[in-house]
Order: structure tokens, then C-alpha cells, then sequence
């Protein structure tokens, strides 16, 4: 029986990975027009709206960069796991528990200058997102315990102590008996670069940087690939795979934590059990689509970012939640999908195939990591 | 491959962008077509029904700036039932009522850089003159918004912020018809039992247990009401399950405080009975449904529309009963007994008129301390910030 697999092409170019993603776009907002059109909206009018609001003036622009922070970091905190193949499903549980201990900090020293403050607060978030991942981390290097389920359940663990401060311990006594955490103090507020951008922005771009040049440009990065790509490899040559999975995966952590206290010190105002926002789950994506790739998980926050602002703001035009959920989901799915055939290509396996020990899965080789920006 | 690939997307492409234009183009044609709103004069009063004769066709592309345009941010989908189909019917009357323009968006998110994206989206975009945004959750959000714009109305459901001049919260009584609903409640259980699906142990949840089982102590003093937590607002398979796990320990009737019907259809189907809550549900389970504490926030919407169009809007924290229609009481099930039916009538009557209401001594708590004396009253401090189960209820009011 002929059935078809997929095989990694040879080289793939920036250039042609910049591509695929923006034909996947414009494939996505092609079929776009069809939803539209037959749930009786005017795709031209709906398009300007998505695009002015996402793109147009520093207002706009700055909506967009609010959502792209959050989405860079927590895309970045499953890039770094993913690089090494690890998959940390958990980063929005991460973020709480970063934001949970940021909390913390902020109640016990809530006297500081601002400066000093947010930066504790920082230090603390990544603390929490690490605390959080010490658990998954420690059975995955030890025990071979799948970090997938291990930190997709403690999302819901850190979610619930978060209900649980604000009905408890932390209620806020000047709440009127409702369910809050008291907020954050007024000098923890990330300063504000333009309209709605704060200097998070900044923190993700760097850290981005950083983990770009460690992960494509350092021996331990390249060690961590490679130890991704062909464990035994990596044995042979004495990288310590225990202690690569332990850092692959609390560095993740942490910078899923960070996300948390970026996202507490920027935008919102209080811990909340809606803090995290789905933008852990959302990180996946932005990794996925950016190849695990620190590189390209800025330019995928930033089209994501202007996904959802677009998506949110077209639903002032009339058109329903539903329509517009899927539509965003259409984009990402057009671009994930382009991404797949460029990066990938069909090879049809002959009837004479062995079903065992061919490379249709052939894991990701190390090749360095390009810059897609 | 990767050639003729490409080659097939860019047909795609092209194909259905050369479509798109001509839709948008005939859209673009048919816009002019289209007769301009009528631009009201300015008037002190209440916006008129009638359209007004149009004086002069001035072509301006801006919304009229006389007529109201109100917003709601809705928490969740419309739907057919519950929380926010509740505020969409409300939304939908007072737009009949007032001839407003009004505007709504589902499911935005209670995080501060959603509700402002809709936010700002409606007033710039939109010209929206007045947003009613009905989850507590965008209270902090809601509170800068109305600093950057003194001009608009923010109407906030279930919070407890405001300001003096463009912000106000609102709320009802909901333990009024609560209390009607457990005496039907208390009526319809054979076991003495009914169990409780409850949300978060809050306020606002506590009182309505409390209300609910004095309500159907009044009419079945042996009466138990068994209370579980589910830390969900919406979430039916939590909240079925809890109910079935209720059911299984022995009550007959079900009662809950969260937006789903999962509870309705557990106690259909295991014969039980089914107070819903928020809106009238029971064409969801017809069999188990014996009424439910409903509201009905139309009245509102339409006084504060006609205030912000009138100019003599006022915030304030808004806390209506009964008296006021905010809260109801759904139609009861048939097999309601009569004496019953006409007790809650009378009582209903009595919270209409003011002379009675439902926390009303003598109180005893769980554990058996007197909380409200006999022949007082719990004033609204008291009652907002309730954290203790009266005697009667069985479960842990601070789990």
C-alpha cells in the first residue's frame, strides 16, 4: 500500500519560512472571506477593522504589543523545552505560580521604591514558575515521567491555590465580602513606554536575545539540541542528559513565571484567577508555529498579538464571538499548515516499505537554529 | 511538488480574492442606497420613538451624536438561557423601550487588555455613550476606563465600585425570590433533603443558600439543605456531577447557583426535581423543574438609558428588590401545592410592599447562635458581607 509520509527538507531558508507563515495568513484570510460573507458581514469592512485596529497608530500598535509580551514569553518558555523536544504544556500554570509568589512579595514588601520592587517581583515570578516546574522537571530527568501530563496538571493545581488566596488568606478586607486579592501596589506598576506597551516589551525582547544567541550560538545550546535530537548521541559525546533536561525545563519554567509577574505588573491590576489568560496554552502555539525557535517566537507573537486584538475588535462590529474565534484559529491553523509543507515535504512510501525502522517521524535534526526574524 | 503546491494556493488566492473584491464592491454600492438615520433635534427629553421627519440630508459619515448608543461587554455567550441571555433580554428590552442603538459583544475575557480593547473599540469606534459591562471580574479595568472618559457612562453589574460622576454599579435582591424559591423548594421534597450546587463560597452565594433554605424551612421546618462547592461559575460537567453525588446522598431536589443546566438534566434523570437559577430553564428538564430565582434586568437598562439621553444621569450602587422587577420568581411546576403557591404570593407581596423581608429574626446559625434577633432586621452591610449557614444548612460555609 502506498502511503504518503513526511519527510524534513534538506534546507529550508529564513526567507522561505517568512513566506510559507504569510501565505498561510493570506490562504486563512481567503477562506476568512467566505465565513464572513455568508454569515452576512462585509469582509472588506471586517478586514480594514481587524487590521487598523491591530496595526494602525501608536494606540493600536501598542494593543498589540501589550498581547505580544506575554505570548513572546510564554512562547519562549516552550521554545526553550522544545528545543531540547521537551513539550511544556504547563506555562499558563507556570505563570500563576509566578505571579502567586510575585503577589507575595508585593504584600510583605510593599514599602519598597518601585523600582526595587518590581524587580523583586520579577525575581520572585521566575522563582514561582520554577518552584512550579521542580516537581515535572525532577520525574522527567529521573523517572522518565512525560512532562506533558505532569505540567498540564499542575495548571490547574496552581489555578486552584489561586481561588483559594482569593477566598482565603489574602481576601482583600476592603472588597465588601467579594471573593479578591487586594491590589498590587501603585509603585509595581511596570513603567509605560506608549499607550497600553509597558517596558515588559522590553524584558521579552531581551530575554528573546538572549536565549537566541544561547540556544543557536553557545556550546551548551548546542549541546541541548543535540541532546534532543539524538540522546545517545549526546551521551556518547558526555553531555549529561539528566542535567539538560533539568535545565531545559526549569529554565521554561521560570520564564513562564516571569510572564506571570510581567503580566502583574503590566496590565493587570490584582492575582486573579484570570491572570494567566490562556496565553501559557497560547505560548504552544506561538512555539510551534516559531519551530521551537526563540528566533521566530517574536515574530509570531507579534502577528498572534494582532490576531487577537483584530479578532477582539471585530466583535464591536456585529460579528459574533463564534465567527471571530474562528477565524483566529483559521490564521494560526493556515499558517501552522503552510509552515508544515514548507518545512516538510510528501514522499510516498512504496508497497515494499518496512513499517518499522523508516524515518517517517525522523526527529528533528540539529541543525542550527536560523534567524527567521 | 513544492512548485505545484504553491502554484495551487496562489490559484486559491487569487480565485477567492478576485470574489472578495466584487463582494466588497457591491457591498461599497449598496452603502449609499441605504437612507441616513434621521438626526434627531436636540431634545431634553427622552429619546423620541418616532423617527423625526428628516429636515435636511446632511450627509455626515459620523453617528448621530443625540442618540444614545449603549454597549454591553457580556462574559459569556447569549445563548438560550441563563446569566447573560438574562442581560441580552434585558439589553433587547430596553432597546425597544428607549429606541436606543444598542451593541453587545460575547465572551470577552475578565482580564484587563480584553475589556478595554472592546471598550475603547465601542466608544471610538462605535460611539458608544453608556457601557454596561456585566461580570464582577472587570471591575479594575472599568474603574481606569471611566477616568480616561468622563464622557461616557459605565454601568458595572455585580461590582462595588463608582465614582460621582460616571460610574455606577448595580445589582438585585436576588435572595428575595431565593427565599420564594425555596419554599416551593420545601414544598415538592419528599426526602426533607435537597441538596445544593454551589459556587464559591462569597457573599453573594451564602445569602442565597441561607435564603433558600429559610424559605423552604417556612413551609417544611424538617427540611436539610446539603451544600457542595464547585468553584466554577460555568462548567456542566462539574456541576452535573455534583448534583448526581447529591442525589446519590439522599436529596430529591437539587438547587444551584451556577449558569448550566447540567444540574437540571442529572435530577431529570435520576427522577429528582430542579430549582434553576438565573432564567427560567425549564424547557431544559421539563419533568425536574419547579421554578427558579430569575432576572430581569430590563427595567434598568431602560431608566439608565433614558437618564444618560436626557442628561441627568447620576451613578449609584444600585440595589434593587422585588419591588422593582430586577429579580422574579419563575412560573411554578404544576404539582406546586395550591396553599403553597398562594403563600408565596403573599409573601412575594410582602417584599413588593416592603413590609417583610427574608432575613427577618429570629436567625440562628449553623451553630445555633442567635444572628438576627426576633422581630429585627439585617441591614445591607450585614448582608452583603455574610460568611456563616443559617441552622438548617449542612456543609462548611468557609471550605
Amino acid at each position: 500500500m502506498i502511503r504518503p509520509v513526511l519527510a524534513r527538507r534538506e534546507r529550508v531558508l529564513p526567507a522561505v519560512q517568512a513566506f510559507a507563515f504569510l501565505v498561510g495568513i493570506v490562504v486563512a484570510l481567503a477562506l476568512g472571506l467566505i465565513l464572513l460573507w455568508t454569515s452576512g458581514h462585509n469582509p472588506a469592512e471586517v478586514y480594514e477593522r481587524m487590521f487598523d485596529s491591530a496595526f494602525m497608530g501608536t494606540d493600536s500598535l501598542s494593543r498589540t504589543l501589550e498581547r505580544a509580551t506575554p505570548l513572546a514569553l510564554t512562547g519562549l518558555s516552550v521554545a526553550v523545552a522544545g528545543s531540547m523536544g521537551l513539550w511544556n504544556i504547563g506555562a499558563e500554570g507556570q505563570m500563576m505560580a509566578g505571579a502567586i509568589v510575585a503577589t507575595g512579595v508585593a504584600m510583605m514588601a510593599d514599602g519598597l521604591s518601585g523600582p526595587l520592587l518590581i524587580a523583586l517581583m520579577i525575581v520572585a515570578g521566575v522563582a514561582g514558575g520554577m518552584v512550579l516546574m521542580v516537581g515535572p522537571a525532577l520525574a522527567r530527568s529521573h523517572l522518565g515521567v512525560s512532562e506533558i501530563i505532569t505540567t498540564l496538571m499542575l495548571v490547574y493545581v496552581a489555578i486552584r491555590v489561586v481561588e483559594w488566596l482569593e477566598t482565603g488568606p489574602w481576601k482583600d478586607p476592603e472588597s465588601f465580602g467579594f471573593a479578591v486579592i487586594e491590589p498590587v501596589p501603585e509603585q509595581a506598576a511596570l513603567p509605560g513606554l506608549f499607550g497600553r506597551a509597558n517596558i515588559g516589551m522590553l524584558i521579552a525582547l531581551g530575554l528573546l536575545i538572549v536565549f537566541w544567541l544561547a540556544v543557536s550560538r553557545t556550546a551548551w545550546g548546542y549541546e541541548l539540541r543535540l541532546a534532543g535530537s539524538s540522546p545517545n548521541t549526546a551521551r556518547y559525546a558526555g553531555v549529561s542528559l539528566r542535567r539538560k533536561i533539568l535545565t531545559a525545563l526549569l529554565l521554561s519554567g521560570g520564564i513562564a513565571g516571569l510572564a506571570g509577574a510581567v503580566q502583574l505588573t503590566g496590565s493587570a491590576a490584582r492575582l486573579e484567577s484570570g491572570l494567566s489568560n490562556g496565553y501559557g496554552f497560547a505560548g504552544i502555539i506561538v512555539a510551534a508555529l516559531a519551530l521551537m525557535r526563540p528566533s521566530g517566537v517574536a515574530v509570531v507573537a507579534f502577528v498572534f498579538g494582532a490576531v487577537q486584538v483584530g479578532g477582539q475588535s471585530i466583535q464591536t462590529l456585529g460579528v459574533s464571538s463564534a465567527i471571530s474565534d474562528i477565524l483566529q484559529a483559521m490564521i494560526l491553523f493556515g499558517a501552522l499548515v503552510a509552515a508544515v509543507f514548507f518545512n516538510y515535504r510528501i514522499r510516498w512510501t512504496g508497497p515494499a516499505a518496512d513499517s518499522s525502522g523508516d524515518q517517517s517521524e525522523e526527529p528533528e535534526e540539529p541543525e542550527p537554529a536560523e534567524d527567521a526574524a | 511538488m513544492a512548485k505545484k503546491l504553491l502554484l495551487k494556493l496562489l490559484v486559491v488566492v487569487a480565485t477567492i480574492t478576485l470574489i472578495a473584491v466584487g463582494c466588497g464592491n457591491d457591498d461599497d454600492d449598496a452603502a449609499p442606497a441605504e437612507p441616513a438615520p434621521a438626526p434627531a433635534t436636540e431634545a431634553p427629553a427622552p429619546a423620541t420613538e418616532a423617527p423625526a421627519p428628516e429636515p435636511e440630508p446632511e450627509p455626515t459619515e459620523a453617528p448621530m451624536d443625540d442618540e444614545v448608543i449603549a454597549a454591553f461587554v457580556f462574559v459569556g455567550p447569549v445563548g438560550d438561557a441563563g446569566w447573560t441571555w438574562a442581560h441580552d433580554q434585558g439589553r433587547r428590552y430596553a432597546e425597544s423601550e428607549t429606541g436606543a442603538t444598542t451593541l453587545f459583544v460575547e465572551s470577552v475575557p475578565e482580564v484587563a487588555e480584553d475589556f478595554r480593547a472592546v471598550v475603547v473599540d465601542f466608544i471610538e469606534n462605535e460611539g458608544a455613550d453608556v457601557i454596561f459591562a456585566t461580570s464582577f471580574g472587570y471591575i479594575d479595568p472599568m474603574e481606569e476606563l471611566a477616568g480616561e472618559y468622563p464622557d461616557v457612562v459605565f454601568e458595572h453589574a455585580s461590582g462595588f465600585k463608582m465614582n460621582d460622576t460616571n460610574f455606577g454599579n448595580y445589582f438585585g435582591r436576588m435572595y428575595q425570590p431565593r427565599y420564594l424559591s425555596g419554599m416551593a423548594a420545601g414544598a415538592v421534597t419528599e426526602a426533607n433533603q435537597i441538596g445544593y450546587v454551589a459556587a464559591f463560597p462569597i457573599p453573594e452565594v451564602l445569602r442565597g443558600i441561607n435564603a433558600f433554605t429559610l424559605g423552604a424551612q417556612r413551609v417544611n421546618p424538617d427540611v436539610e439543605v446539603h451544600v457542595t462547592w464547585t468553584s466554577t461559575w460555568f462548567d456542566p460537567a462539574v456541576e452535573g456531577d455534583s448534583a448526581a453525588a447529591l442525589i446519590e446522598a439522599g436529596a430529591d431536589v437539587i438547587a444551584m447557583h451556577q449558569d448550566s443546566t447540567a444540574p437540571g438534566l442529572a435530577a431529570q434523570e435520576a427522577g429528582a426535581r430542579w430549582v434553576s437559577y438565573n432564567s427560567d430553564m425549564s424547557a431544559f428538564a421539563p419533568d425536574a423543574f419547579v421554578t427558579a430565582p430569575v432576572w430581569n434586568w430590563g427595567p434598568y437598562y431602560t431608566r439608565i438609558i433614558d437618564a444618560v439621553a436626557a442628561g441627568t444621569y447620576s451613578p449609584g450602587a444600585y440595589w434593587g428588590g422585588m419591588d422593582d422587577e430586577i429579580v422574579a420568581l419563575a412560573p411554578l411546576a404544576a404539582d406546586v401545592p395550591a396553599d403553597v403557591a398562594a403563600d408565596i404570593d403573599a409573601v412575594a407581596a410582602s417584599m413588593v410592599d416592603g413590609s417583610w423581608d427574608v432575613f427577618t429574626g429570629e436567625i440562628r446559625d449553623q451553630d445555633g447562635n442567635v444572628v438576627v434577633a426576633a422581630g429585627e432586621t439585617m441591614d445591607d452591610g450585614s448582608m452583603l458581607g455574610m460568611t456563616f449557614f443559617v441552622e438548617g444548612v449542612v456543609g462548611n460555609a468557609s471550605p
